[in-house]
């Protein structure tokens, strides 16, 4: 019984390996389902789920994961800014962070929100010790891995945050100075085509709208889809590192990467920044911000006229 | 139709279901179809064995004191709350109050609630049934049904109409009460037991006990032709409300008509552009339809076939269409209980049942205002002969 027992975690453990021996990762920011499993028991190592989804972490996460909701805990519920310091601080404390942990996000879409965390993670100064599960959650449950609802229970930590580094956050006036030419930082806009170009003003179904239609200037369109596999995983670094240089961002300027409402950007963010390396920072007021500004440039291909409908 | 065309008819039912829902699992968004379709299915056979139809076993009490009806919703609805604490307790430890849990049907609690949910249980007083019950009588032949169902497509579109005054009215200020969110797990299964005895002992003590004059049913006959008993029953919807909860969303029949009825209003300009706060309160009913298929859709399919392939191996497929005053009260009954079921965010099975097993507080404001808009409904029509 033993023997066959044995056999079938031999088995189990080949399959396995066969499964992900293709595997090459973009960076090591970017961490597979195989160094996630193997580290499932690790205390060094503390995995977040942020989904878009809010509810499908109760449903069933990675065993021992804990939960970032991004409505409450990744901003400041009152005012629109990513969480105040107090409060991140007490929420990574609960989880039991500390200096020394490894941060491991991922969640449903493509880890949309994910990279957001990784984002507020880095302006908390945190972001070496962050790492994105690649592919995020689609990706580990195609592979059929296992999912639990337990929550797990980890002894607080004394972490403290550092103040906030602004330097990978752009504001309303660093991206005005960009349109107006007085910063030669480069813009990349990570929305569909059709909102780049002004044709519609938002996505169908979305409530969060801008009264001009565009894109601002000198930013150039790079859909955020462009940079990710079938399966949800980050392309090659070479990939990647083509896809922007075809549109002129080798790295040599600073990069400022937006979209909507500044979380998607936040994916783009990540892969220039933690794949490629650049110099870059996310604009989190993004299209709804700067589409809503009053006086400043926008270049609307399409030349639609806001009515109101 | 000779009893064995039609059990031969109902056998091809039942593999037709039992194919197309094979056919749908064939990918990862098939699967959740999949499960939705045989757990309709499922729920349709127990509608129909166990005849639990909210009006018809509140009427059987109050017209002959008969509890076997409500003794099963009384187990249905014990047995779920438990069942769901387990699940429930698995995705949500400790339960907090501003944290409810993931897709449960816990709707704010407030009058309007407690009007939705008289005028749902008025509107099945007049109508005949409540719509999880139209649905599967619609499976045993009561084509009036139809018209009732057309009543409350009616009754939504009022409903939308009218829901962006009454949000911001007063349903904005209405809190979503949970109760293990209030007193924690323990005491909230203790309350509402407990509450669930009292009912229970109620009407049990005012019950006659029924005449016992028929033999014994041999295995066959107590599946295929007798009315399964209350208890078991009440076992069997609780099971299947908790194993849609945990595996695609509580029990519900009116989604998808809500949805049919907002996508079809939307374009005709009859509803307006955005419901306030309705897609943002949990156990919201009626999402614009962005695919052919949903999970409800196949639900309610599921149901009425799979009622259908029960009334005709029972024998109880009788195909009728009533009157002109019987449409017409079917309809107007059908119109209520839409209003009732948009503005409650749900109806006898979504918010009574799959609320209170939950432990909302919305589900016991809806059980109690629904069974006195029937009451009134009852004795009203008995006042006038009807």
């Amino acid at each position: 019984m033993t023997a066959i027992k044995g056999m079938t975690v031999l088995a189990a453990a080949a399959l396995t390996s066969a499964m992900f021996a293709g595997s090459v990762l973009a960076s090591d920011a970017l961490v597979d389902s195989k160094w996630v499993q193997d580290n499932l028991e690790n205390p060094k190592v503390r995995i977040f789920e942020v989904s878009v989804d809010t509810g499908v972490y109760e449903r069933g996460h990675i065993p021992g994961a804990a939960h970032l909701n991004w409505h409450t805990d990744l901003v400041d519920p009152q005012k629109r800014d990513i969480a105040s310091r107090e409060a991140f601080e007490k929420t990574l404390r609960d989880a039991g962070v500390d200096k020394d942990t490894t941060i491991v996000l991922y969640g449903d879409n493509n880890n949309w929100f994910a990279a957001w965390g990784a984002w507020v993670f880095e302006v908390y100064g945190l972001g070496n010790q962050v790492k994105l599960l690649d592919g995020g959650r689609k990706l580990w449950e195609a592979q059929g891995l296992p999912l639990d609802t337990a929550l797990p229970d980890h002894a607080d930590s004394t972490l403290t945050l550092a103040d906030r580094d602004n330097s990978v956050r752009a504001r309303f006036v660093d991206v005005v100075a960009v349109a107006e030419g007085r910063n030669d930082a480069k813009l990349i806009d990570i929305r569909s085509a059709d909102e780049y170009a002004g044709k519609i003003f938002a996505p169908e179904g979305v409530k969060e709208l801008s009264v001009r239609a565009g894109h601002i200037p000198s930013a150039v369109n790079v859909p955020w889809g462009r940079i990710v596999k079938e399966d949800g995983t980050f392309k090659s670094e070479d990939e990647i590192k083509a896809i922007y240089a075809e549109k002129g961002i080798d790295g040599s300027k600073p990069v400022i990467t937006y979209c909507r409402i500044g979380e998607r950007s936040s994916h783009t963010w990540f892969a220039l920044k933690k794949i490629l390396g650049y110099d870059v920072s996310n604009y989190d007021g993004s299209w709804t911000e700067y589409g809503n500004a009053v006086g400043v440039p926008v270049t609307n291909i399409a030349g639609t006229v806001w009515t109101g409908k | 139709m000779p009893i064995l065309a039609s059990r031969s008819l109902s056998l091809l039912i039942v593999a037709a279901l039992i194919a197309w829902g094979i056919w749908l699992a064939q990918d990862a968004a098939g699967r959740v179809l999949s499960f939705s379709l045989l757990t309709g299915s499922a729920f349709g056979i127990v509608l129909q064995r166990g005849r639990f139809c909210f009006l018809c076993n509140l009427r059987d009490f109050v017209e002959r004191r008969d509890a076997a009806g409500l003794v099963a919703i009384l187990s249905a609805l014990a047995a779920g709350i438990v069942l769901y604490q387990v699940i429930l307790g698995a995705w949500v430890p400790v339960p907090q109050p501003d944290r409810l849990p993931p897709g449960a049907h816990i709707g704010p609690v407030g009058l309007v609630l407690a009007a939705a949910a008289f005028a749902f249980g008025l509107g099945m007083a007049i109508s005949g049934s409540c719509l999880s019950a139209h649905l599967y009588r619609l499976g045993e032949g009561a084509f009036g049904s139809i018209v009732a169902l057309a009543g409350a497509g009616l009754g939504f579109l009022l409903g939308f109409s009218t829901w962006n005054f009454l949000y911001t009215s007063t349903v904005f200020n209405d809190p979503p009460l949970w109760l293990p969110g209030i007193f924690g797990y323990a005491a909230a299964l203790g309350i509402s037991l407990s509450a669930l005895g009292l009912i229970a002992f109620l009407v049990l003590r005012r019950a006659q006990r029924p005449e016992n004059g028929l033999s014994p049913p041999q295995p066959f006959e107590a599946i295929f032709i007798r009315r399964w008993p209350p208890v078991i029953t009440g076992l069997l919807v609780a099971v299947i409300g908790a194993i849609a909860y945990l595996r695609v969303a509580p029990l519900g029949v009116t989604a998808e008509l809500g949805s049919l009825v907002r996508t079809a209003g939307l374009s005709a300009g009859l509803v307006p552009e955005t419901l306030v706060g309705l897609d943002t309160v949990r156990g919201c009913l009626s999402a614009v339809k962005t695919a052919v298929l949903s999970p409800n859709g196949v639900f309610v399919i599921g149901l009425v076939l799979a009622s259908l392939s029960s009334a005709l191996a029972s024998g109880q497929f009788r195909p009728s269409w009533p009157n002109a005053g019987g449409l017409a009260a079917r309809f107007a009954g059908g119109v209520l209980m839409g209003w009732g079921a948009m503005t409650g965010l749900g109806c006898t099975v979504g918010v009574l049942l799959s609320g209170i097993q939950a432990g909302a507080v919305s589900g016991w404001v809806f059980l109690i205002s629904a069974t006195a808009g029937a009451l009134a409904g009852l004795t009203g029509l008995r006042r006038l002969g009807a």
